[in-house]
């Protein structure tokens, strides 16, 4: 009897939120008690797979809800982290204290600043699609990227900017790991009304069929420069986290390494989910940060998973999961393409 | 900053060399998606990859016959056949697989690849950069020094440059891959054995980076790390060029380089925020690049 109810349960949320509900679920639960943990290592690992995947999830923004691929979206991550430390650094005292107002004033300025980066950005590249869309966002990246390395007065050049302390009862792990969390979870929820918003199926007809979007009179760029702006203000907030949990910013933040790491979290996820890429950034930091204890040679061993992935697990493994369950849901209709798939599956289990 | 004629005219010469070496490693780049699709980005890892082997087959041929600068040249040689064979296995075993894919995927793909073969190169060499100290005196040009090596480099990319103009142009081989780019099913029913012809283009793309990479290694050193900075002003050259387009890769290398050779001059810590400025601009206003085939979007 309980244990039917405990699936009723599972079922009900996975039928009315797909598996955005029972994966944000299980994620929040396991991020509200990975402090638990004996020491202070594990939370460090989740403080970091929570601020990544908030920029991967932004990225998909982009890439799953758009269906256009950026390999410039860390400038946004960056500019935020940057203008976060910068301004922190102008308003701390001289011993190197923060004021809390100050230091929330400095998060939030993270994301006006990008929003206004992403717009300037995405006026020029909303304007073409597909591969040239991507290389002239990794232009203006990498731009961005050379800048903020070379303007060495401003940035620091490419030594980065250090000694970014939060304040007072931020400064333990723990604390600061809650307030990322909250924060992200926020941006999810955030994220999630605005991807199942009439805007978000906007995005969604752009991305399947863009003429058909534009015979039915929708401004296709302007929804598109809207996206795009959202996408860098969330990348923003993500990188305003970033700067005070390791204390320090440097151009690489800006790369295009940065921004390829969210291409394959989304990938390797699920870019066809709201969650996938914060599924993604678990099983690459968990990977990353763990892998390290055991060999001096994790590109590799990361390498080849991502590779093994990319040859058998194409769709993420999120794409996986919902195969097995799709099944279970109630459609009133099934699109003519997932019909025959969710049958045989229906046969195998 | 002395502003005289011979500075800026060994400034010239840096940036033409420096410009050769960038067409070196971006016609690979150029012909691999111009033929293929495929958006190499890997590409400079096995170029720094092929700069090890050749430094080992150096290092080995200097090991029998003692300390001579022209054993660089058969050392190019055996690290470009290699380099060939890599390149045509790679195809076909991995990047075989990823025709069919989309975009991110590819690109996922080759990152993986560039986080494999780093590690093969930190295995098999180790962590300190190499280089090759050939031993040439430099030369008098109006007062100023300037390394005849300088000169290799810029007529070895030149004549590489125009053989591989001739080779797509005036064999048959080079007809095929043409032909290849426009109508894979075509050039399929005429009997020609495409998967062939892929591995192939894959491999020659992978040796003239290795060329290149070769000739690099006699002027300046090699590291992990490099081969990020290289594929970014590659893909800088690609694009302002055209995608597939052998003479737009080689005008915008000669751009690329020289600008960034007289951009030092004045501005020495921005000379590559400057060339991302022009690449952003030959984006906004011909996205196609200088030389590709306009297309609508």
């Amino acid at each position: 009897m309980n244990n039917a109810t405990k699936r009723g349960f599972w079922l009900r949320l996975y039928q009315t939120y797909g598996l955005t509900g029972p994966v944000s679920l299980v994620l929040g639960v396991a991020f509200l008690l990975v402090p638990l943990l004996p020491g202070e290592f594990p939370t460090i690992v989740a403080a970091e797979i929570l601020i990544l995947g908030l920029f991967a999830m932004s990225f998909n923004l982009i890439y799953g809800y758009m269906g256009q691929i950026t390999f410039g979206h860390a400038a946004f991550f960056g500019v935020g982290a940057y203008s976060t430390a910068l301004l922190m650094r102008a308003l701390q005292s001289p011993v190197g204290q923060v004021g809390y107002l100050d230091f929330f004033l400095s998060l939030l300025i993270a994301m006006p600043v990008s929003a206004l980066c992403a717009l300037v950005v995405g006026y020029f590249c909303v304007r073409l699609t597909g591969i040239y869309f991507a290389l002239l966002s990794l232009a203006f990246g990498e731009l961005l990227y050379y800048l903020v390395f070379s303007w060495y007065s401003f940035t620091k050049g490419d030594d980065g900017i250090q000694g970014i302390m939060p304040p007072g009862i931020f400064s333990e792990v723990v604390n600061y790991y809650y307030l990322v969390l909250i924060v992200v979870a926020g941006c999810t929820v955030l994220l999630w009304r605005i991807t199942n918003s009439p805007f978000g199926y906007t995005l969604r007809m752009i991305r399947d069929n863009q003429r058909r979007a534009v015979f039915l009179g929708i401004n296709v760029r302007l929804v598109m420069l809207a996206n795009f702006v959202l996408a860098g203000a969330f990348a923003g907030v993500a990188g305003a986290l970033w700067g005070p949990f390791q204390r320090s910013v440097s151009p690489f933040l800006l790369g295009w390494v940065q921004s390829g790491m969210a291409v394959f979290m989304s990938l390797i996820g699920g870019a066809g989910f709201l969650t996938g890429p914060l599924v993604g950034s678990a099983i690459y930091t968990f990977l990353n940060a763990y892998i390290t204890q055991f060999t001096v040679y994790w590109p590799l061993t990361i390498g080849l998973i991502i590779l093994f992935l990319v040859l058998y697990l194409p769709g993420g493994v999120l794409s996986l999961l919902d195969k097995r369950l799709s099944p279970l849901k109630h459609h009133d209709y099934l699109p003519e393409d997932a019909a025959p798939e969710a049958a045989r599956s229906g046969e195998s289990s | 900053m002395p502003f005289d004629a011979s500075a800026l005219l060994i400034q010239l010469f840096s940036g033409l060399s420096r410009a050769m070496m960038l067409f070196l490693l971006s016609a690979g780049l150029s012909l691999i998606f111009g033929v293929m699709n495929i958006l190499n980005f890997a590409h400079a890892t096995l170029w720094l990859l092929a700069g090890y082997v050749t430094y080992s087959f150096y290092s080995f041929l200097t090991g029998i016959a003692g300390p001579f600068g022209l054993l660089l040249v058969p050392a190019i040689v055996a690290a470009t056949a290699v380099m060939f064979g890599v390149g045509w296995m790679l195809e076909r075993f991995i990047i075989r697989r990823m025709y069919q894919r989309e975009l991110p995927e590819q690109v996922l793909l080759t990152f993986a690849l560039i986080l494999i073969i780093s590690d093969v190169i930190k295995l098999g060499w180790g962590v300190e950069n190499r280089r090759i100290f050939l031993p040439i005196e430099p030369m008098e040009i109006m007062g100023s020094y300037v390394s005849p090596y300088l000169f290799v480099i810029i007529i070895s990319g030149m004549v590489v440059a125009g053989g591989l103009w001739w080779f797509l142009q005036r064999t048959r081989y080079g007809r095929i891959v043409r032909a290849a780019v426009f109508s894979r099913e075509m050039v399929s029913a005429l009997g020609i054995n495409i998967p062939n012809i892929y591995a192939g283009v894959f491999g020659m793309g992978v040796a003239i980076a290795a060329f290149c990479a070769g000739l690099f290694l006699g002027i300046m050193p090699i590291g992990l790390g490099v081969d990020m900075d290289m594929i970014i002003q590659c893909f800088a050259v690609v694009v302002i060029g055209g995608f597939g387009s052998i003479l737009g890769t080689f005008v915008a290398s000669i751009i690329v380089g020289v600008v960034y050779a007289f951009s030092i001059l004045v501005w020495p810590d921005g000379s590559l925020a400057i060339i991302f400025l022009i690449l952003v601009g030959v984006l906004i206003w011909r996205p196609w690049g200088l030389f590709g085939t306009e297309m609508r979007f």
